[in-house]
């Protein structure tokens, strides 16, 4: 199974994962929609929308959550006729993250709980100390490749 | 904050467009996703209510290119504008780069578009974000209907444009406009990726 990740550290506990609890699909993310790691995914404009919905259903659910019981509901199960899915958040140092994976009849809801507590511990372990940014990502004088992008995605190239 | 990635050369930015009530934002990523070629956009996902009002958000993912060796993406959401969807706004506001208020230039939409600007900064004061640190442009979109409805660009910046941010007069239903307010707020928000951080 092929994984990406923006953020190193998370690949070895998410390939254990992976690789003990057999689901197919996986998504980290940040609250916010943006993206740490994917596996199972073919494209990445679909793993920007999948990211867009998940983090819309646990920013909801745990709305909905601090309404009805005044705490944010933490956990998502939806299962399907074939396959099921698993919503949940990953607490770490450098924060919270949340985590989504789909998963068939290969796997299972028990076995993908009993494997995403380890996940999260090993997660949590491997977290280093965020870095903090002090040098320029891109060059000064961006605004020319801007432009022609841009030109170019609307066809006024 | 926009996501770096080091190791595959990405930078992830989201872009929330903002505004009253059929102000025009979903019409905005409406008329980009007409736009924009196959291969560099991903499904425009909507949460509507059946009347087509936006219920949660509207969202279009798109690759600009590169930009200084670096893959560049822009997540691209809209906020439903009405009064009582302030939880969902609050809920698509987090995490954003950048800000695009898109404001509906028809003089009787002038109480709506104060109201709407007013709870954005709130929110953004409710996050710990100081507004006036967030890149932000505004849109004066429906400057295509007749004169004696709208307020011109220079009354509406009397309104709401008190920070001198850059401003756009727009048609997003057939266009004029559209790009112009997109390429402006990239810019602004890549600025900040190009510059040392203090």
């Amino acid at each position: 199974m092929s994984i990406t990740a923006v953020e190193p550290w998370v690949e070895i506990p998410l390939r254990k994962f992976v690789e003990e609890a057999r689901t197919v699909l996986g998504l980290l993310l940040h609250p916010s929609g943006q993206v740490v790691a994917q596996f199972g995914f073919a494209r990445a404009v679909d793993v920007m929308s999948a990211c867009a919905l998940a983090a819309a259903i646990h920013a909801s659910a745990g709305e909905l959550g601090k309404q009805l019981e005044g705490k944010p509901f933490r956990g998502l199960h939806h299962p399907g006729r074939d396959r099921q899915l698993y919503l949940a958040e990953a607490a770490t140092p450098r924060g919270t993250f949340i985590f989504l994976t789909v998963f068939d009849q290969e796997s299972s809801l028990g076995l993908v709980r009993l494997y995403f507590d380890e996940f999260c511990k090993s997660l949590a372990a491997a977290a280093p100390p965020a870095p903090r940014r002090v040098e320029p990502v891109i060059e000064e004088r961006f605004e020319q490749e801007l432009n022609r992008n841009l030109a170019a995605l609307f066809g006024r190239g | 904050m926009s996501l770096v990635n080091y190791a595959t050369r990405e930078i992830t930015c989201k872009i929330v467009y903002y505004g009253p009530g059929r102000s025009g934002k979903t019409t905005n990523l409406h008329y980009i996703y007409g736009q924009v070629p196959e291969d560099r956009k991903g499904k425009m996902v909507s949460l509507a209510t059946q009347t087509d009002r936006t219920l949660f958000f509207d969202f279009l993912p798109l690759d600009l290119g590169t930009i200084s060796g670096f893959t560049t993406k822009f997540q691209l959401y809209t906020v439903p504008g009405q009064v009582y969807y302030q939880t969902t706004r609050k809920l698509v506001l987090q995490g954003a780069d950048g800000v695009v208020f898109v404001a509906d230039s028809q003089a009787r939409q002038l109480e709506e578009n104060i109201e709407s600007f007013q709870d954005l900064h709130a929110n953004l004061a409710e996050q710990g974000i100081d507004a006036r640190a967030v890149p932000l442009v505004i849109q004066y979109n429906k400057q295509d209907l007749p004169r004696d409805l709208i307020l011109t660009p220079a009354e509406l910046n009397d309104a709401l444009n008190f920070r001198g941010v850059p401003e756009f007069g727009a048609d997003a239903l057939h266009g004029p406009g559209v790009f112009e307010t997109l390429r402006s707020i990239s810019e602004l928000v890549l600025k900040r990726l190009s510059q040392p951080v203090k």
